[in-house]
């Protein structure tokens, strides 16, 4: 295995391997950029020219240009509050806070160094589960999976606003969230459930349109009514000079941004939950290790914390996700479904195999990853100080063009104006909240998690019937949701009783 | 304002979700058993969220979130947030009418004219940037089906 | 007599050829997708938009649009009654959307009888497989042993969810469906964990199980595809003659795997343009080593051919279609 290893880094190092990795590379960082392009979709654009490469050269294309979309997604997340991939919508609530006080080159520093890290622990963890991967991925079944939705969903406690009130408001916005994800046909008895007649909405609703109305569209009104630019009235000079900080944030919580590497991997490795999940765990896990309500209530406002967990995850679930497509054959996302393609076009069946046979092939694609993500983040650097420069363009420039690229992005869901009509409601919906005062973090973890949960419920019951609930795995994630759903009470409590210690 | 606001989206979770349980209700138990579960607590934590709004109790509940800056006199906030609604809405009137491609830089071009009070030359070399790197990404790679427009 | 008919054959397309030349020559072909980038359907629209045009008069530019929603509902309606005759457009979707048209579901804006028909470009038939570690090599013998095979699906309307509920329902089969997986991967990977028994699918998405010997195919629907000629066919072992007209309608458009129509009323000269560059690209060496590359098996039915078929299911008695009617629902 270890000649396997530096030989998939041999294979990558050739030179047409390298290059097409470049060239992979460059198409990703746009595509991750703009929000009307999405990581998917040109994808599966690129396959068919990969038909005249070789397997190395045509992976090192593939994976160099998926690799990237992440990390640069999480960029226009950051300078614009716009969701450039659905998975980095996550780091618009702190990041892009952060940008609007001015701190636009802090915010991209910790999300470049947080997604290399990411990516990093991702494509180690696919080269070190190699002979664990697959009675990992067989132990974790239906009633496993609606556990981790479960899990998923008591994280709407951490991501509240404080007090009782906070909570109502957190569940009403996850309740919300979950009622959303019901429409479109369901897979029990066929019934078109809130449809309104309306062939559209058969599908169900798109994640994009719907992320990009409820992120956006208030932050664009809200550039609008302030006439100014993103960074406000604060000097032009402090931008670039905190990208070093944001580097040296990702040191100073550097466990934490491990552990959320680790929760993204772990998402990844699980097919059936989806990309976009990912993100929002892990962030709901940075709220957490704020040590006290008060510390709690910063996340949204700028927490650079808030920006490391989802920089990390999100990168660090596309080696998970390699991993189920590499050792089953079945893709653990939407984009991994076409790397699939990919493959056989080459000639490659994805299974056993790939573990045994073709083990160097696996390892040079993790060694893609890796130098895709390096490479990515390095020329990132050196372009940062005109990223950030972009926060003090007026904003009366910036609000066409953003506006340009989300009607389009919302679009090419579904090709379908029905998309910008989505995309206008939950714009208003997330508007009312944000002046309400009501947190969005749980709605969307409602919208992603509810189809997962009803599914794989009823699943695990038809299946099982009762004794699903009696899985070992299923009861150690039980008291992980509790736990989740406690920890903050429990630490309000003791911060309570520390302040009357002192009194 | 956060008051009103929290006001509307109680009141209309609250339909949403009444109206959600009353549609489920006539389904088979499995298509409706989701949507019951959730609606009927959604509705109630809806309606009591309402009822605390109307008693006035309202701590200075700040979300986890952004906050929209409260620093400018409300009644030019209302103003201009109409204002921005209003263009957001008028573009999607515009590509209705005449079709994404010739909505894109006519929009660019009178939003820049009008709202930001940009010279004629930037505002046209500008929307002809916008305009061309959207053909070209858009139209000319993905190929995506834009319909025509009501006018043309 | 034959040289004079020939002569004429000849001339008559000396005629055409310049006519569809003309029409097609600098122009852009559309072919309409009903699903997103990455479906079976939009792959074989692509590899066969990539080499339609050396075989089309006046060789224009074939690209591909996406215009998914409502399991391709929205496309089947656009290129109905919006797109205009002109032959500039095509369309493919779903191959069930006949039993959509023959169920009335609501927003069916098409009638499939009036579509100018190109043909079909491969046919996908239906299998059952099960884990090959179960005892049972065949059949007769999972029937036969009595215990409960647990089957996984996707949905109602989708066949991973139709072609068990039929041969439960009718056949009396000792079936459990255990339906909402995401995808047919996520069946398999319940397969491996020992979750479901098995599932049924298109033959090709199971073909690389089956090669690979984590399932076994069973029994099969009508239409036929190296590999399971030998299988049990489903409607063979129907109980009557109402059984069998149930299981032969769903199975119907299958054997039109993958239609390809244009809007009707297209001109004739440019819809035999069209319907023999197909033939010619799908035997077009190039495209046949690609298409073995991709796990693509492309095979011709001429429009004439799919139109009668699909005529068929559309001529189906009121009683048939009702009973079909309470096992299948269109579905995502």
């Amino acid at each position: 295995m270890i000649e396997a290893f530096f030989e998939g880094l041999l294979l990558v190092l050739q030179w047409k391997a390298f290059a097409f990795m470049l060239l992979g590379i460059l198409l990703g960082f746009w595509v991750g950029l703009l929000p009307g392009l999405g990581g998917t979709t040109t994808l599966a654009l690129m396959l068919p020219f990969i038909y005249a490469m070789q397997p190395i050269e045509g992976f090192a294309f593939l994976l160099g240009m998926h690799a990237v979309v992440a990390t640069t997604g999480d960029i226009t997340s950051v300078l614009f509050g716009v969701p450039g991939e659905g998975t980095t919508a996550a780091t618009i609530l702190d990041g892009h806070a952060m940008a609007k006080q001015g701190e636009a080159g802090r915010a991209l520093g910790a999300v470049l160094t947080s997604s290399l890290v990411g990516a990093i622990v991702g494509a180690v963890a696919l080269a070190l589960a190699v002979p664990v991967v697959r009675p990992l991925v067989l132990s974790f079944g239906s009633p496993e999976l609606f556990m981790i939705a479960i899990v998923g969903l008591a994280f709407i406690a951490s991501l509240s606003a404080e007090g009782a009130r906070g909570m109502l408001r957190g569940f009403l916005a996850g309740g919300l969230g979950l009622l959303v994800a019901t429409v479109g046909q369901d897979p029990q008895a066929g019934v078109a459930r809130f449809t309104f007649d309306s062939l559209y909405l058969w599908g169900g609703l798109d994640l994009v349109p719907v992320l990009v109305g409820i992120f956006a569209i208030p932050e664009i009104i809200d550039l609008a009514v302030r006439g100014t630019s993103i960074a406000g009235e604060l000097p032009a000079g402090r931008l670039s000079k905190g990208a070093f900080e944001g580097v040296k944030d990702t040191f100073r919580h550097f466990w934490l941004t491990i552990r959320c590497s680790l929760i993204g991997t772990f998402i990844g490795i699980m097919p059936g939950i989806g990309g976009a999940v990912s993100q929002w765990l892990a962030y709901g896990h940075a709220a957490q290790s704020a040590r006290t309500p008060e510390e709690r209530k910063r996340f949204g406002q700028g927490d650079v914390r808030g920006v490391l967990g989802p920089g990390a995850a999100n990168n660090s679930k596309e080696g998970g996700a390699l991993i189920p497509t590499v050792a089953f054959g079945v893709p653990g996302s939407s984009s991994m479904a076409i790397l699939l393609g990919g493959f056989f076009l080459m000639g490659l069946v994805p299974g056993p195999d790939m573990l045994t046979k073709h083990l160097t092939v696996t390892f040079s694609m993790v060694w893609t990853i890796v130098l895709a993500n390096v490479i990515t983040v390095a020329a990132c650097f050196l372009f940062l100080n005109h990223l950030a420069r972009l926060t003090s363009v007026r904003g009366q420039l910036l609000i066409p063009v953003i506006l340009v690229l989300i009607f389009v992005g919302s679009y090419t869901s579904n090709s379908h104006y029905g998309d910008i009509l989505v995309m206008f409601v939950f714009g208003a919906v997330g508007y009312l909240m944000v002046i309400g005062g009501w947190p969005r973090a749980p709605f969307v973890l409602g919208l992603v998690l509810g189809k997962i949960a009803e599914n794989y419920l009823y699943i695990s019951v038809a299946r099982y019937e009762a004794a699903w609930l009696t899985r070992p795995i299923v009861l150690v994630l039980l008291a992980l949701a509790v736990g989740v759903v406690l920890y903050p009470l429990i630490q309000s409590r003791r911060a309570r009783s520390r302040k009357a210690q002192h009194a | 304002m956060h008051n009103r606001a929290s006001l509307i989206l109680g009141v209309a979770i609250m339909i949403c979700s009444g109206w959600a349980v009353y549609a489920a209700s006539g389904w088979p138990w499995k298509a409706a058993l989701f949507p019951m579960v959730i609606g009927i607590p959604v509705f109630c934590m809806a309606a009591a969220e309402v009822a605390w709004v109307l008693l006035g109790k309202n701590p200075a509940a700040r979300a986890m979130d952004f906050q929209i800056s409260s620093d400018l006199p409300e009644g030019l906030v209302i103003r201009r947030t109409l204002l921005a609604a209003a263009w957001m809405l008028g573009f999607f009137a515009v590509i209705v009418l005449v079709g994404f491609p010739v909505a894109v830089p006519l929009f660019v071009f009178l939003y820049l004219r009008l709202q930001g009070r940009e010279g004629w030359l930037f505002s046209a070399i500008f929307s002809a940037i916008v305009w061309a790197l959207f053909y070209a990404i858009f139209k000319w790679l993905l190929n995506l089906p834009f319909p025509a427009g009501w006018l043309f | 007599m034959k040289n004079a008919l020939a002569l004429v054959a000849a001339l008559a397309l000396a005629a055409i050829a310049p006519q569809a030349a003309a029409q097609f020559e600098g122009k852009t072909v559309t072919i309409v997708v009903g699903f997103k980038t990455g479906g079976g359907y939009d792959r074989t629209a692509r590899i066969l938009a990539r080499h339609l045009p050396k075989y089309l008069p006046g060789k224009p530019n074939v690209i591909v649009q996406n215009m998914p929603g409502a399991n391709s509902i929205i496309a089947a309606n656009h290129v109905y009654g919006v797109a205009k005759p002109d032959g500039l457009t095509l369309g493919t979707f779903n191959r069930n959307l006949v039993l959509a048209q023959l169920t009335k579901v609501s927003g069916v804006k098409y009638d499939m009888t009036r579509f100018a028909w190109i043909g079909s470009a491969a046919s996908e038939s239906t299998v059952l497989a099960i884990r090959s570690d179960l005892p049972y090599k065949s059949f007769d013998e999972m029937r036969k042993a009595g215990k409960t095979v647990v089957i996984g699906a996707t949905g109602p309307g989708a066949n991973t969810y139709d072609f068990p509920l039929l041969l439960k329902e009718l056949l009396g089969v000792d079936i459990k469906i255990v339906s909402g997986y995401s995808s047919s991967s996520d069946i398999m990977l319940a397969l491996e964990r020992k979750e479901v028994d098995g599932r049924a699918g298109s033959y090709s998405s199971l073909q690389t199980f089956v090669e690979r010997g984590t399932v076994r195919p069973l029994v099969r629907a009508r239409a036929v595809e190296p590999g399971i000629e030998k299988l049990p066919v489903d409607e063979n072992l129907a109980p009557n003659a109402r059984a069998k007209a149930i299981m032969a309608l769903r199975s119907a458009p299958e054997v039109v795997g993958r239609p390809f129509v244009m809007t009707p009323g297209t001109p004739e000269p440019l819809l035999k343009a069209m319907r023999d560059a197909f033939a010619k690209a799908i035997k077009d060496p190039e495209l046949i080593a690609e298409a073995r590359k991709a796990k693509m098996d492309l095979e011709y039915m001429p429009g004439d051919e799919a139109l009668r078929l699909v005529k068929e299911v559309l001529s189906q008695p009121k009683e048939v279609v009702d009973e079909f009617g309470k096992y299948i629902k269109f579905g995502e």
